[in-house]
């Protein structure tokens, strides 16, 4: 039988690799993250994991230790969080291209400078082209279930990719609330045990893995990448429902719509401010408003048909993003006009909630209010909108 | 625009000649680019390198597929790799040898100019890198650039990262080598071939290159491959050994970078496995007892 307990996110994501039997784990402690890797160690200590944990002195050693051991065939975990997802970088190629299928929350935390501790995408988005599938999630239950679902996507042989599981700092890490545990059998039954075959370090068949490679080969290395991030569309719909049907659960595949259906204008969101959001959109509903919302779950591979699809069916659709591209907009912004490419509705973006800074339902409600006005005018006064900006007119 | 090609070995200094040539080509007036082709970077693997001369600046920054010259620093080269691969019948070939110009095959009649670059380099440096005098032999058969302007693109590139005085050294190598080379015309009975590659396709490459030993129309790929690839040929100088000296201490095995020497003979005494073993002589300069000398292959 399953139980449900009130947990902090950064159990549920500790929870959730217990659960998955993972076989090893390497990690380096940083704040917001610290609680996951506490809760492994003691996992493995008090025998309730199966696993080697292996402490390291850095995230760029424990992506690198996580590696090799997903290279020799075990299913291998780590978690981390902005500076050390930062330090991490220059291994993270590694996995994508080796095709090594390692699940890896990252506690979503500002990046220096200024240097602070809350909230913002600014780790996880400059990490977009290093070929880890990229997801974003709302609420500790579905950091849980993602942890789980990462696996059966990440292990799929037409996929064979990374999986990072994006959850926003404090505002999950150390939150609690209800979190249902699924019994380890029916895990089991879900997410059976990994079994390597196109790449390990096996002395009885040896392999060459990660060698000085000329540009013969490359190219053709990263088309590879390239259509495994592609399959991987088809694979994460799949997996979703599997999951619906065994846990009861059904998290709607790249992307969630919620009260789309004769929407004037859409708001597409990611992370927490999805939650928040859901709340704004049935207030303004009560208020006769025509407001729906996308919640993007992926950001890799980017979910250009279920956008587009929305889209068409608005008068204007906007984008919140946690973070910015200096002088272009946020991430989620750019990746979206390049969705709508020649589609001729207001498309807006609203920046807010950065360095960790509150987004609350006002604020939410004003991107509402713009898309509105954007929706009635066919044009948006300001196409990127700072919210709450102190001296910044939105 | 005149196009050279280089065909040398990591530590013959093919790039360097590549850009004293550019130098020189840059101080007779023309534009001049030198540009590497890094493979595996060990020492004595096949390397290219290349020059283009214009009389305008040089915008095309791909390879050199139909070069005018080419230059071949090692003529066991010739077997291992097509040297004249795209070469304008027209132009010429420039190769370090031992022999006459009527005695090298190059596929094709083509005016080639030889010289043993080799006894030059330990005549005049004391060390076995031709690339300076290569260019003498070049200025010589091709007559684009004078000796003159080689000595000074020596100067420059040479002396620039050696020191002066090895510049000067250089230099006088390539004016040895113009002296002593001989331009006639190559022999073109032989089939040159180019060694096939292995160059899957998307759907045949293994997954992410995790790759088992394989058997492939261009021979064995991944794991214990080397045993269709014998670099013994790219050696220069052979280690000779004295078994009467040996002590057996197990210095040069130990350092042997190839691990080309083995104890045979229930371990009393050593082997050299000649197939793998690229002269770089660090078991001769390990060996307490002298017992290996370092001789001219």
């Amino acid at each position: 039988m399953s139980v449900s307990k009130v947990v902090t996110g950064n159990y549920a994501a500790a929870y959730g690799a217990l659960l998955s039997r993972i076989q090893f784990a390497a990690a380096y402690p940083i704040t917001p993250q610290t609680f996951i890797v506490e809760h492994l160690s003691e996992f493995v200590h008090d025998g309730l994991l199966d696993a080697d944990y292996v402490r390291v002195e850095s995230e760029h050693s424990a992506m690198s230790a996580v590696v090799a051991a997903e290279a020799t065939g075990v299913r291998s975990f780590t978690a981390t969080s902005s500076q050390g997802l930062a330090l991490m970088h220059e291994v993270l190629f590694l996995p994508s291209a080796l095709r090594l299928p390692i699940v890896m929350p990252v506690v979503n935390r500002t990046v220096a400078a200024p240097i602070g501790i809350w909230c913002e995408y600014n780790d996880t988005m400059p990490q977009r082209d290093s070929g880890w599938i990229q997801a974003y999630v709302e609420d500790n239950q579905e950091v849980l279930d993602m942890v789980i679902q990462a696996y059966k996507i990440a292990e799929n042989k037409d996929v064979l990719l990374p999986v990072m599981l994006s959850m926003d700092a404090f505002i999950l890490s150390h939150t609690v609330e209800p979190v249902e545990f699924p019994d380890q059998e029916a895990v089991d039954a879900f997410l059976p045990s990994y079994k390597a075959e196109h790449a390990h370090l096996w002395p009885e068949d040896p392999m060459i893995i990660g060698s000085f490679t000329p540009p013969e080969y490359i190219q053709e290395v990263r088309y590879q990448t390239d259509q495994a991030m592609k399959a991987a569309r088809e694979v994460i719909k799949r997996v979703t429902k599997d999951f619906a049907s065994a846990f009861g659960r059904n998290y709607g595949g790249l992307v969630e719509e919620y009260r789309t259906d004769d929407a004037e204008v859409v708001l597409v969101t990611l992370g927490t401010v999805t939650s928040t959001a859901r709340d704004v959109v049935d207030e303004m509903r009560d208020e006769g408003k025509k407001v729906g919302m996308v919640k993007l779950r992926y950001f890799r591979p980017y979910p250009f048909e279920e956008i587009r699809k929305v889209a068409e069916g608005v008068s204007a659709i906007g984008f919140y993003d946690r973070s910015i591209s200096y002088g272009s907009g946020g991430p989620s912004y750019i990746e979206g006009r390049h969705a709508l490419y020649g589609l001729e509705i207001p498309v807006m973006n609203f920046l807010a909630g950065l360095g960790g800074r509150d987004v609350r339902v006002p604020d939410i409600k004003l991107m509402f209010e713009k898309l509105l006005e954007a929706a009635r005018e066919g044009k948006a006064k300001k196409d990127i909108v700072w919210i709450g900006t102190r001296g910044v007119e939105p | 625009m005149y196009e050279v090609r280089f065909h040398g070995r990591g530590g013959q200094g093919a790039v360097m000649a590549a850009q004293a040539l550019a130098s020189a080509a840059f101080k007779e007036g023309y534009y001049a680019v030198a540009f590497p082709y890094f493979g595996a970077e060990r020492r004595g693997a096949p390397v290219l390198a290349f020059t283009r001369m214009d009389k305008q600046k040089i915008r095309r920054k791909n390879q050199v597929y139909n070069p005018s010259f080419v230059v071949i620093l090692d003529d066991r080269l010739i077997d291992l790799v097509n040297v004249s691969e795209g070469l304008n019948p027209s132009g010429a070939a420039v190769v370090n040898t031992r022999k006459s110009p009527e005695e090298i095959d190059l596929g094709m009649e083509i005016k080639v100019g030889v010289v043993d670059a080799t006894s030059v380099a330990l005549e005049v440096l004391g060390v076995p890198i031709t690339n300076s005098a290569i260019l003498g032999a070049f200025a010589k058969t091709t007559g684009v650039v004078s000796i003159e302007a080689v000595e000074e693109g020596i100067r420059d590139i040479f002396g620039g990262r050696i020191g002066k005085e090895a510049g000067e050294k250089n230099a006088k190598a390539a004016r040895v080598a113009y002296d002593r080379t001989v331009v006639g015309t190559s022999r073109g009975e032989k089939k040159m071939v180019s060694k096939k590659q292995w160059l899957p396709t998307v759907q045949e490459l293994p997954l992410g290159l995790a790759t088992r030993s394989m058997e492939t129309d261009a021979g064995l790929v991944g794991p214990g491959s080397f045993v269709e690839n014998k670099t013994g040929s790219w050696r220069t100088f052979k280690p000779v050994f004295n078994r009467d000296k040996c002590v057996m201490c197990l210095l040069c095995w130990f350092y042997c970078p190839e691990g080309a020497i083995k104890r045979v003979d229930g371990g009393k005494t050593l082997e050299f496995d000649f197939d793998y073993c690229k002269g770089c002589g660090i078991c001769a300069e390990e060996c307490p007892t002298k017992a290996i000398e370092m001789v001219r292959d």
